[in-house]
């Protein structure tokens, strides 16, 4: 061979040793976390003990509640037996499901993988679909979807086939809000929108939505996303119509509210992402408020946030929990459920700034504390907040994909 | 015959090149470095190090960038070379083959990857080693049209026919003739093509994140979601370690100076 | 005759024992197409089915005719103004800097960072290269800044600032601002794509053509170029294919403003609003499709480049 083959072949070999003696001691200090980066190594052992406890695991893939498996300690034993749970697009800072991973993980000795933390419905839904057959830790065991995706996913509307396991967990009849009669899918949790302020750039905070029209916001409002690929974009379109004349079945003026923003120069078509927020590029961009709190939590004055809650009426948004039909790990899927619909779990989603399910019946056995529930937006805005039903949804979602680039849209003819 | 020690128009572009290059960097730069309010500070630098995870992740793209580089190499510099002695016709199909990865999304791809080998008879999803062979796959795939094209304007650019000949003429087998005759003289094409392999190994996201393979893409997506500073530095950390990667695989390839003596330049 | 013959159409048989020759060569490549075949061909079957498919798996067009609507052809065509903008400037660009640092002579630490950077640099793009360019030439960028802040006292006793790139209607948000963030990636992309090329040009080429009383501009125009020729051109197929693929970039850039196909694409297979994979798939078949109908314009260019060239 070549002596310049073998050279670089001897380099290659050498890198090789040297990028392995760097990790070693990187490995040796890993603690056992719930970070979505450890391999599930364990995975492994779990297939060949799987001929010891079909039973156990194909009865749990059947159960609709916790009487029809045995009661919550057969539960935990089986999802401790399982060893592992994946969940998939829950960012850590999202409702603050970051400590409720690690929660769950400690108090049981369950690992769990995060898979594609930064992602949208539409991946949770077509990852169950692809991994049907695949018992490895990247199927979804149980997702957080969007309003339109629980109808999707469980075949209902638009009909299809049902990727979800029906299960109702032990404190089903507090959980107020959407759910689905057979258990298919049920609401965790709701927010309102609201204005995230920069307001170490803007110096006289926005209160309304005609407020943005003002001159002295050129250039400085920017939406969470394209209306058309994000749902809480979609849903700030949906929020402007309503409190510019529109109604629920009609969200024309939404569109032409954002045209008129757009053409007085104050809407940055740039995307509001927590760098360009701190950057200060967007300091004017409208959120969930859950995410905004959390932004404001995360930055720490630097720049200083201010969540404002636009007065008008107030646009409400929930997400549905659901159970994947192929789980690999049945039993973990719903203990988890079992744990977030607990008082613990629903405590850590108030941490996270979200109005969880089942927040009356909390609050009337006063198991909130203060501090938790003063951070949170008043009790009368939540309970008036307006929600669309999901055939108003898909109206208005049609009115966006067909007109949202002539809202925004840029002409490379239009030399800009 | 006039030498100019350098030409004008040569450096007039060397450091057009340079500050584009640079000068984005330096805005991701000067943000990162402002993760305490109203002062300069390596605060994001200590916090993104402080978990051991960031360096394991690079740890393993590394690892499976070089694994990338050599897997590409064996597949498709002996089809190219191939293709450029005995079968012409075959190019336009193999090129369409190979900017397909530019085309197809990649998310698309990844879900078709776990659909067609997580079940059986494959079943390649349920270890981690067997993943790593089918993620390993997927680099190659999506990393094709570059190393494709570096090899084969390479292959162009030198007398494939006439050197096979006198090698052959001189007793030399295939592999004889691949190893010690072609190769040398596609140092620089191979070295381009490994390069951009190499970075896209490190900087790919997709494939790493729904194949949960712990990649240093999904990491920084994760540790960096819905933090401003961190993410910055991190990407910051990541070039820079990329970078002194592909310094090493650029210095390890020199090869001799003879060795460009048979092209001429 | 037949030892010529045969240089000039190597392919053709002209003995006998050449005629087998054919059918063997194929045997060749057939590692490679084993390879595709089973690690891209066969995951990627859903989006070549899918799109002639609805959500229930049956067969149906209706994905396939939502190609012929106004705004899906405005898109594509979007797609293929900025691909073609950016693989033109790409290219010109990487051409030169990938000639400074090989016959130009650059200086050597140049040339290595620059050959080095360029690996990093073409891999570039989505979010971390849109910020980049946001933290420098956004409305709070640093460069902005700096422009904005070279002033110079006027008439008056006032100061003028005259660099204020906004105030002279720069906006990087714009056809603009994304073009400058492609060229990022595509003249790296260039210049390791062409360098192997710009290498092998014989020294001896340019002295011979200098002996001849030729000017270096007509060394290029005569002897170089049309060498380099089917390089290039390879190489701007590269680019164009690398740009027209391109999505995340233009999402975090400008939010979809620019409605790149791709970027529909991404809005029904990965968005949370419109949930019609189908029609995504449908949507990138048509850029396959696209695709292939450029390689074939592009095969039958380059062999006419070729034919003088032995090989």
């Amino acid at each position: 061979m070549s002596k310049y083959v073998r050279s670089l072949l001897f380099g290659l070999i050498a890198m090789s040793f040297v990028l392995t003696a760097c990790g070693t001691t990187a490995t040796a200090t890993q603690a056992p976390a719930t970070t979505s980066v450890m391999p599930a190594d364990t995975a492994a052992p779990a297939m060949p003990a799987a001929t010891t406890a079909p039973a156990a695991m194909a009865d749990w893939s059947k159960a609709t509640s916790l009487a029809d498996g045995g009661g919550m300690d057969a539960l935990v034993a089986a999802a401790q037996k399982e060893g592992n749970l994946t969940v998939i697009t829950l960012p850590r800072n999202w409702c603050d499901y970051g400590d409720m991973m690690d929660n769950f993980s400690k108090k049981y000795n369950i690992k769990i993988q995060d898979v594609n933390p930064d992602g949208g419905s539409a991946d949770e839904v077509q990852a169950i679909k692809d991994n049907q057959q695949n018992k490895g830790p990247q199927a979804p065991d149980v997702i957080d979807v969007g309003p339109a995706y629980g109808p999707l996913a469980s075949g209902q509307n638009p009909s299809g086939p049902n990727l979800l396991a029906p299960y109702k967990v032990a404190t089903w009849d507090t959980i107020k809000g959407s759910k689905d009669d057979t258990g298919l899918y049920y609401i965790d949790y709701s927010g309102v929108l609201a204005f995230e302020v920069n307001t170490t750039v803007v110096k006289d905070v926005p209160k309304t939505w005609s407020d943005l029209m003002k001159p002295e916001y050129k250039g400085q409002i920017a939406l969470p996303g394209d209306p058309r690929a994000s749902n809480e974009a979609a849903q700030t379109v949906y929020a402007a119509a309503v409190n510019n004349g529109g109604t629920l079945d009609n969200i024309q003026p939404g569109l032409d509210f954002f045209k008129k923003l757009n053409a007085e120069g104050n809407l940055l078509p740039l995307i509001a992402d927590s760098g360009p927020i701190a950057k200060g590029e967007t300091p004017v961009s409208i959120h969930w408020n859950y995410l905004a709190l959390a932004d404001q939590q995360t930055l720490n004055g630097n720049p200083s946030i201010q969540v404002v809650y636009p007065t008008g009426t107030a646009w409400g948004g929930y997400y549905y929990q659901a159970i994947s039909a192929f789980a690999p790990h049945p039993a973990a899927a719903r203990l988890w459920e079992e744990y977030l619909y607990s008082d613990e779990g629903q405590n850590t989603l108030i941490k996270g700034f979200c109005t969880p399910a089942r927040m009356a019946d909390m609050l009337s056995r006063n198991v909130v504390p203060d501090a938790a529930k003063a951070a949170l937006p008043p009790a009368d805005m939540l309970a008036s907040a307006t929600i669309p039903n999901p055939s108003q949804l898909t109206t208005a979602r049609a009115a966006v994909k067909a007109q949202w680039d002539s809202v925004v849209g840029l002409d490379i003819k239009s030399g800009q | 015959m006039k030498e100019k020690k350098y030409n004008l128009w040569a450096i007039f572009w060397a450091t057009l090149a340079l500050l584009y290059f640079f000068v984005p960097l330096y805005g991701t730069f000067d943000f990162s470095l402002r993760m305490e309010k109203g002062r300069l500070s390596f605060l994001a630098y200590q916090s993104v190090l402080s978990d051991p995870n960031f360096l394991a992740s690079f740890r393993y793209s590394a690892i499976m960038g070089i694994i990338t580089v050599i897997i590409s190499v064996l597949i498709f510099l002996p089809t190219i070379y191939w293709m450029y002695l005995r079968l012409p016709q075959a190019r336009p199909i193999v090129e369409i083959i190979t900017i397909l990865p530019f085309i197809i999304p990649v998310i698309v791809y990844v879900f078709g990857l776990i659909r067609t080998f997580s079940g059986p008879p494959f079943q390649l999803t349920v270890t981690p080693f067997k993943t790593d062979i089918l993620i390993t796959a997927g680099y190659v795939m999506v990393s094709m049209p570059y190393m494709y094209r570096a090899i084969d304007i390479g292959m162009r650019s030198i007398d494939v026919r006439t050197l096979t000949e006198a090698a052959q003429s001189l007793g030399s087998n295939w592999i004889q003739i691949l190893a010690n005759v072609i190769v040398p003289n596609l140092r620089i094409a191979i070295l381009s093509g490994a390069l951009i392999c190499f970075a896209t190994v490190i900087g790919e996201l997709i494939l790493g994140d729904f194949l949960v393979r712990p990649a240093l893409g999904p990491y920084m997506v994760e540790a960096g979601r819905d933090q401003a500073y961190q993410p910055a530095a991190m990407a910051m950390l990541a070039w820079g370690l990329t970078w002194i990667c592909l310094g090493l695989l650029q210095y390890f390839s020199r090869g001799r100076a003879s060795a460009q003596q048979l092209t001429g330049r | 005759m037949a030892e010529i013959v045969a240089k000039i159409n190597p392919t053709k048989a002209v003995n006998r024992s050449e005629a087998l020759a054919p059918l063997w060569n194929w045997v060749g490549v057939l590692p490679f197409f084993i390879f595709i075949f089973v690690f891209l061909i066969l995951p990627s079957t859903n989006l070549f089915v899918g799109a002639f498919q609805d959500r229930n798996g049956n067969f149906t067009l209706a994905n396939v005719s939502v190609i012929l609507d106004p705004y899906v052809l405005k898109s594509y065509s979007i797609s293929l103004q900025i691909s073609v903008i950016t693989s033109v400037l790409g290219g010109v660009m990487g051409f030169f800097v990938a000639y400074a640092i090989t016959i130009g002579k650059a200086p050597a630490w140049m040339r290595t960072i620059l050959m080095s950077f360029s690996g990093l640099a073409a891999n570039f793009g989505g979010v971390p290269l849109a910020f980049a360019f946001i933290a420098t030439l956004g409305h709070t960028g640093f460069l902005t800044a700096i422009l904005r802040n070279i002033c110079f006292p006027a008439a008056g006793g006032s100061q003028t600032c005259p660099f204020d790139i906004y105030q002279a209607g720069f906006n990087l948000y714009s056809v603009t601002g994304l073009t400058l963030a492609y060229l990022y990636f595509q003249f790296p992309l260039m210049v390791l794509t062409i360098t192997p090329a710009l290498v092998g040009l014989k020294r001896e080429w340019q002295e011979a053509s200098e002996n001849l009383g030729g000017s270096s501009a007509q060394y290029w125009w005569n002897v170089a170029l049309p060498i380099l020729w089917p390089s290039i051109l390879g190489s701007a197929i590269l680019l164009f294919a690398s740009a027209f693929g391109a999505y995340a970039t233009a999402q975090a850039l400008t939010g979809g403003s620019i409605y790149l196909v791709t970027i529909l694409i991404g809005q029904q297979i990965r968005g949370d609003v419109l949930n019609n994979p189908n029609e995504g798939y449908a949507l990138a078949l048509g850029m396959v499709v696209i695709m292939a109908v450029c390689i074939v314009g592009y095969s039958i260019l380059q062999r006419r480049t070729v034919r003088w060239l032995k090989s």
